[in-house]
C-alpha cells in the first residue's frame, strides 16, 4: 500500500491505497467525490478531468501516487458555499448540458482555460475543450456558455 | 539502480498517459512501476554547448509554452500541439512519446529531421547517440532494460533551420496520425537552392523514417513548388504503410505526398520570414 496526501478542494486529505490506484479511484472510492465521472477510463473522453496544480488532467491517467502532495480541484470545489461559479451559472442559463455527464469535466477544463486566459477566442475555447467529449449537445451551446463568461470577465476587467 | 535489478519486469512511468492506458488492458502487469515524473534533472529546456537540450520529462504543454522552442523550432510546437488534448499534453512527456515508440508518434519526425541526438543512462554509465538509432520497431527502442532516456539534443548547427510539420488525423483533437511528416532545409540565399534537406515520415513504416530519395532529389535543386510536389511524390514511394482500420496503405501514401509538400511549404515560409532579418 502507498500513503498519499493530497489537498482536495483546499482540504488536506490522506489515504492508504494500492499502488495501481488512479487519482480517479482515489477521489471517488476513497474520498466519496463522485462528481468526477468515469467515462472511457483511458484518457479519451475527459469526463474525469480535474485540475492538478492549476492544470487540467485526466484523473483516470494519473496514479494517486503521482498526485501526492499536490493541489487537486474537483467539481465539488468549484462553487462557493451559496453561489454557483459563473461557468456553472452560464451552463445552466444557456442550456449547455443535456444529460450532464460530461459537465464536471468540461467546467473544469473551461475554468483552467479562463484562469490562464480570461479572453480566449472561440477557437481557443474549442481547443481547450477538445479533450472533453459530449455525446448529447454538439458543443455549440457549451462554447457559447464559456464565451459568455469570458465576455463578462473581460467587461469586468475593463471597468477595473 | 532499480532498473538494473528489475530489468524488463519494471516499467518507467514518465507522465503515464500511455503506460496507464496500456496497463488497463494488459494481460501481464509489471512487477514494478518506477515513477520518474518528479526527477528534476530530466526536465528543462536550455541551450547548452552541444545544442538545444530538452529534458526527457518536458511535457508537450511545456514545449508549446517554451519561448525558446517557439522561436527556434515552431514545427516542434505544431507537433506537440497535435498530440492528444490539453489534459494529456499537460502530463505526457516528450521522452515518453519517443520511448513508447509508436510509428504514429508526433514528436519523432521533426526531431529526426533535425538530426537530434539522445542521451541514455544506466548504472554503468551514459551514452549519447542519434535519435534515429533509438527507433527499432513498433513499441521497440534500442535502450537496454537497465537504461533510462535522459534528454534530447538538437545540434547547434541546426539552430534556426527552417522546419515544417504536418499531420493528418481523423479529427482535430484526440487523434493518432494516419500519417505525419516533417520537412527541413536551409535555403541558399544567393542561389535559392535546397541545402541539406531532410524529410521524415511517421505512421507509414514500423518506425518513424527518413525519406532519403526525396532528400537526394531536393539537394541542390531550386526551391520551387514543382520541386516540393515531386519530393512529396517520391517520399510517398519510400513510405511502407500498413492498411488497418484507420486507413488503407494507399490512402496513407497519398497523404504523405500532400503532407511532405505542405511541410516543405511551411519551412519555406519560415525561411522567407527570416530573410529580411538576415539581410539587416
Amino acid at each position: 500500500m502507498i500513503d498519499v496526501m493530497i489537498i482536495v478542494n483546499g482540504e488536506t486529505r490522506c489515504a492508504s491505497v494500492a499502488p495501481e490506484t488512479t487519482l480517479l479511484a482515489l477521489l471517488r472510492d476513497h474520498f466519496g467525490l463522485t462528481g468526477t465521472k468515469i467515462g472511457c477510463d483511458v484518457g479519451d473522453c475527459g469526463a474525469c478531468t480535474v485540475i492538478v496544480d492549476d492544470q487540467p488532467v485526466d484523473a483516470c491517467l494519473m496514479l494517486a501516487a503521482q498526485a501526492d502532495g499536490r493541489r487537486v480541484l474537483t467539481i465539488e470545489g468549484v462553487a462557493s458555499k451559496d453561489k454557483l461559479h459563473p461557468l456553472q451559472k452560464a451552463f445552466e442559463e444557456s442550456g449547455a448540458l443535456q444529460c450532464g455527464f460530461c459537465g464536471p469535466g468540461i467546467i473544469l477544463s473551461a475554468k483552467a482555460l479562463l484562469d490562464q486566459n480570461p479572453a480566449p477566442t472561440r477557437h481557443e475555447i474549442r481547443d481547450a475543450l477538445a479533450g472533453n467529449l459530449c455525446r448529447c449537445t454538439g458543443y455549440a451551446k457549451i462554447v457559447d456558455a464559456v464565451s459568455e463568461v469570458a465576455r463578462v470577465y473581460r467587461s469586468e476587467q475593463s471597468r477595473g | 539502480m532499480l532498473l538494473a535489478k528489475h530489468g524488463r519486469s519494471a516499467k518507467i512511468l514518465a507522465g503515464g498517459t500511455d503506460l496507464l492506458a496500456d496497463l488497463k488492458f494488459a494481460t501481464q502487469v509489471p512487477d514494478l512501476v518506477i515513477d520518474i515524473s518528479r526527477a528534476r534533472d530530466l526536465s528543462g529546456i536550455a541551450v547548452t554547448d552541444g545544442g538545444l537540450r530538452i529534458g526527457a520529462l518536458v511535457t508537450h504543454s511545456e514545449l508549446i509554452a517554451s519561448p525558446l522552442i517557439r522561436d527556434m523550432f515552431p514545427a516542434l510546437v505544431d507537433a506537440a500541439h497535435s498530440i492528444g488534448a490539453v489534459q494529456t499534453r499537460n502530463v505526457g512527456t516528450l521522452g515518453g512519446n519517443l520511448m513508447t515508440c509508436l510509428p504514429s508518434m508526433d514528436s519523432g519526425p521533426t526531431l529526426l529531421a533535425l538530426d537530434a541526438r539522445v542521451t541514455a543512462a544506466s548504472a554503468s554509465g551514459r551514452r549519447e547517440f542519434a535519435l534515429a538509432d533509438l527507433f527499432v520497431g513498433p513499441r521497440k527502442t534500442s535502450l537496454g532494460a537497465d537504461e533510462l532516456l535522459l534528454d534530447i539534443v538538437i545540434p547547434t548547427q541546426n539552430f534556426g533551420k527552417p522546419a515544417g510539420f504536418q499531420k493528418f488525423g481523423l479529427r482535430k483533437g484526440q487523434a493518432l496520425a494516419l500519417a505525419n511528416a516533417a520537412a527541413i532545409f536551409w535555403m541558399d540565399q544567393s542561389t535559392g537552392r535546397f541545402v541539406e534537406p531532410r524529410i521524415a515520415l511517421g505512421a507509414v513504416a514500423p518506425t518513424v523514417i527518413r525519406a532519403p530519395r526525396a532528400e537526394a532529389y531536393l539537394r541542390g535543386r531550386s526551391v520551387t513548388l514543382e520541386a516540393m510536389v515531386e519530393a512529396g511524390r517520391i517520399a510517398a514511394t519510400e513510405a511502407k504503410p500498413i492498411s488497418d482500420f484507420r486507413a488503407s496503405a494507399g490512402y496513407r501514401c497519398d497523404l504523405i505526398a500532400v503532407l511532405v509538400k505542405r511541410a516543405l511549404q511551411d519551412a519555406l515560409a519560415l525561411a522567407q520570414a527570416k530573410q529580411p532579418e538576415a539581410a539587416a
